[in-house]
């Protein structure tokens, strides 16, 4: 269990929601450097060990060749380094290239780590804030989903075992998937039947159902919370003044260093890797705790 | 003090003309334990549904249920659903989520309860029932017994007066089965909780009953403690059916003709025969196993595991079964039984061994050979061999994989149903039958494949003592016509009645195996209930019957 899927779903979703919107919507390499960066420090810390290569082999090649394809098909901007089947390959499109794999890929690692720390009972619960039958259908639903996988499995064995349609023809094969489909049809009714029984036994209908889950919203959940507030108003409030603007074409636009835009990258690193800051922290005081034993 | 008062209850279904429950009269005291037995079909869950108002069936009601002196009908829904828990008998059924703390949480929810005290609530019903090991899981995760506790506990929650209970152990095995009674049980005598219990099993509930309710044709014939039920049922009639379903103690005491003090457990029919009875003559007449010559199946040295990185399910598994035996494998859950019956029946293969069914091995049978007059499986859940609207067309449709003409196809299904006697239910939709019903018609489906050896995984699992009597006439005529039959089964009294040999399955491999006198006078623990009332005096006697014509020999002996 790692200890940053441990915080309020609520914070979670915050945070996430923050973080890769602002990727999604900044062309500034700073920004996307930062985000590339955390992005993969977190989910190394999420992972096993070997898993970190395995995402390189697909991530490289793949960031190869959105850098690749893009000034190869871009002829904007003004600095053409040579010459390919009479079109310019410039300097502008091959960094804008990079840019945007480096956004891609940071946006992919992103989405991955969302993925490890937003189970289903999270993503449940949110839902339940919103909209409260919703969230009870979802969870039903996932109750039912592997029964009813189970009981296909037990009735198409049973099937096999008296010789129906087990002949290695195809037309047989859908026919007998189609007559065990159907049954399971039959089948599921007849379970919803009971199960909505079951459901108004224990009063379900009855007025003013409020909902519980096992999430509670502590301090820290607030420290986090604000924090990721605060840091997101100041890269916004940067993104509002122009200082986060940059453009590749026609003509890279020059670096800014002013005091407030190096504020604005301080603040969007330490929002991308406040997880894995928060993992470290958590390793040591472990490693701390268990050298004083 | 009185919790339930019915009366002069009668109810009647909008499609049968015939009452479902006729006149009623009863008072249920708080606190008490109540079992309530009867043939299926004579009117006990219509019973229990009545007394919980959600559960109530339409149809056409006369007379009164009062509920702590309250009509029924008339109280409100937060006491209605809050008060009167009801536990159906599939566990999965009941389940409504997908995690196992939401599905403790459910009702109060539905209540409406603020989350601190839903909180307070479920840990401490976790805590009682033992949950916290499991409380964060899935509930597709947890075992059935597992889950039937889980749908104990999240009726418990609601903190009900009466907890009604519809056969909840019949799709658990005997182990999960004692459990769960020994939890109701727990709940009664801590909590004074009222307990409404409808069972077929009554071995373990009957001695911790207050009261038994017999029913028969939707009247109630018998309302008494448990010491005085075989005396009222044998003043009505001396071989009446539901003596059939009592509890071994109770069964050899009224067979012996007593009357007074009738023990209910192992313990005290021990004391009744010893007190009553001289051993003098204890031999049985042993009828020494006399196998037909020709083998039907024979497994030599078979291992199988599921995957290639899993351990070994069957370890060395070797035994032969002869034509036109009857042999009983028993043993332990997830001990590998069914899967030994999955390998005979060729949907798992095994990795090493010989499988030799027929004098054939089984790698040498082409993909249908083996399920076309040669052998069939019938599962443990009757219900996933049905894959049509009726009965018939599921017949039907085994007859067309058969390649009968309509001719012999519609002679060989009436030949069928008149064999097990399912004429009314050709009709019917597979699922609205009863579980004895079910199991017959499935049977009766495996018989049109023309099988020579058959195979039954658990027949007797959540059918009532009455269809197992029938199951087991069905199975000795059968073998009669020359069938070979193999069973696996938890149910060491149906083995002992119909096996011509027993075998018990251990750790992947047979470990014993005898004729069922000898295999259960040598087992200490693992042997039937009259065998365990009367193996002091007379070690060989394994049945109830065995057990009576001792003592009356005995009895004829001494006099």
């Amino acid at each position: 269990m790692k200890i940053f899927s441990s915080y309020h779903p609520v914070v979670l979703l915050c945070y996430f929601l923050s973080v890769t919107v602002m990727v999604m919507f900044t062309a500034h390499p700073v920004l996307l450097a930062e985000a590339l960066l955390g992005g993969i420090c977190f989910c190394t810390v999420l992972e096993r060990g070997n898993q970190f290569f395995r995402n390189l082999a697909f991530y490289v090649p793949l960031f190869l060749m959105i850098a690749v394809v893009n000034p190869l098909f871009s002829h904007n901007g003004m600095t053409p380094l040579f010459f390919l089947n009479g079109n310019p390959v410039t300097l502008e499109a091959i960094l804008y290239g990079i840019d945007i794999a480096v956004m891609l890929v940071a946006v992919m690692y992103w989405c991955k780590c969302y993925n490890i720390i937003m189970t289903s009972d999270k993503f449940i619960y949110l839902f339940g804030k919103a909209v409260p039958k919703i969230s009870l259908i979802l969870s039903m639903a996932l109750r039912f989903i592997p029964l009813f996988k189970i009981q296909m499995k037990k009735v198409s064995v049973a099937g096999k075992a008296m010789g129906l349609y087990s002949s290695k023809s195809r037309v047989d094969k859908v026919r007998s998937g189609m007559r065990v489909f159907s049954v399971m049809v039959t089948w599921s009714l007849e379970n919803a039947v009971e199960t909505s029984d079951a459901m108004k036994a224990r009063g379900y209908g009855l007025k003013g159902r409020s909902h519980f889950s096992l999430f509670r919203f502590t301090a820290r959940d607030a420290v986090l919370l604000s924090l990721t507030i605060l840091l997101t108003a100041i890269v916004l409030t940067g993104t509002g003044l122009g200082s986060t603007a940059f453009l590749f074409y026609p003509k890279i636009t020059h670096m800014s260093f002013t005091p407030f835009s190096v504020v604005v990258y301080v603040a969007f690193g330490v929002l991308c890797f406040l997880p894995f800051l928060i993992e470290v922290k958590e390793n040591m005081k472990w490693k701390y705790f268990v050298s004083k034993i | 003090m009185e919790i339930f008062r019915l009366e002069n209850l009668s109810f009647t279904y909008p499609t049968n003309a015939l009452k479902a429950l006729d006149s009623l009269s009863i008072t249920i005291e708080s606190g008490d334990f109540v079992v309530v037995c009867g043939q299926s079909g004579c009117g006990k869950t219509t019973l229990l549904k009545m007394l919980k108002r959600e559960m109530s069936p339409h149809g056409e009601k006369s007379g009164h249920i009062y509920y702590n002196e309250t009509e029924l009908s008339e109280i409100t829904e937060h006491t209605a659903a809050c008060e009167i828990g009801y536990v159906v008998q599939n566990p999965e059924n009941q389940v409504v989520t997908d995690k196992v703390w939401h599905e403790l949480a459910f009702g109060l929810e539905n209540m409406g309860l603020p989350t601190s005290v839903i909180r307070r609530r479920v840990g401490e019903m976790a805590s009682f029932f033992g949950i916290q090991e499991w409380f964060r899981k899935a509930t597709s995760e947890l075992s059935g017994g597992q889950k039937q506790l889980l749908n104990l506990a999240s009726v418990m929650v609601m903190q009900p007066k009466v907890l009604i209970l519809d056969e909840p152990t019949s799709q658990l095995d005997p182990i999960a089965a004692a459990d769960f009674i020994a939890t109701l049980q727990k709940l009664n005598k801590e909590l004074g909780l009222t307990i409404i219990l409808v069972e077929h099993r009554l071995e373990e509930v009957f001695p911790i009953a207050d009261k038994v309710l017999v029913m028969e044709n939707a009247k109630i014939i018998a309302y008494d403690e448990p010491r005085e039920i075989s005396g009222i049922l044998q003043s009505l009639n001396t071989s009446h059916p539901m003596l059939k379903g009592l509890p071994s103690a109770v069964k050899i005491f009224s067979s012996l003709g007593k009357t007074e003090g009738c023990p209910l457990t192992v313990k005290e029919g021990r004391n009744f025969l010893a007190q009553n009875y001289s051993n003098d003559i204890f031999e049985m007449e042993a009828s020494p196993f006399s196998p037909n010559s020709e083998i039907a199946v024979e497994l030599h040295n078979v291992w199988f595991r599921y995957e290639r990185d899993l351990p070994d399910v069957i370890r060395g598994v070797s035994f032969c079964v002869h034509k036109q035996e009857t042999y009983c494998i028993l043993g332990g859950n997830g001990t590998g039984k069914t899967t030994t019956l999955n390998v005979l029946s060729g949907l798992n293969k095994a990795y090493r061994g010989k499988i030799i069914i027929n004098g054939k091995k089984i790698k040498d049978y082409n993909n249908n050979e083996l399920y076309h007059h040669n052998i069939a499986l019938l599962p443990q859940n009757p219900q996933t061999v049905f894959l049509k609207n009726t009965v018939r067309d599921d017949f039907t449709e085994i007859s067309k994989v058969m390649q009968y003409d309509s001719q012999q196809q519609k002679q060989e299904i009436e030949e069928v149903t008149e064999q097990l006697s399912i004429h009314d239910l050709l009709d019917k939709h597979p699922y609205d039958l009863s579980g004895g019903e079910q199991q017959k018609c499935a049977l009766a489906k495996m018989l049109l494949l023309k099988p020579k050896i058959l195979l039954l995984d658990e027949p007797t699992k959540g059918i009532d003592a009455f269809a197992k009597e029938t199951l087991k006439g069905i199975l000795q005529d059968l073998k009669s016509q020359g069938m070979t039959i193999i069973i696996v089964t938890h149910d060491v009294e149906f083995a002992c009645e119909c096996a011509d040999r027993c075998a018990l399955f251990f750790d992947g491999e047979i470990m014993s195996e005898d004729i069922p006198r000898e295999f259960f006078a040598q087992n200490n623990f693992y042997t039937t209930a009259a065998n365990r009332i009367a193996r002091q005096l007379y070690p060989k006697a394994v049945t109830c019957e065995d057990v009576v014509s001792l003592c009356l020999k005995n009895e004829v002996h001494h006099v």
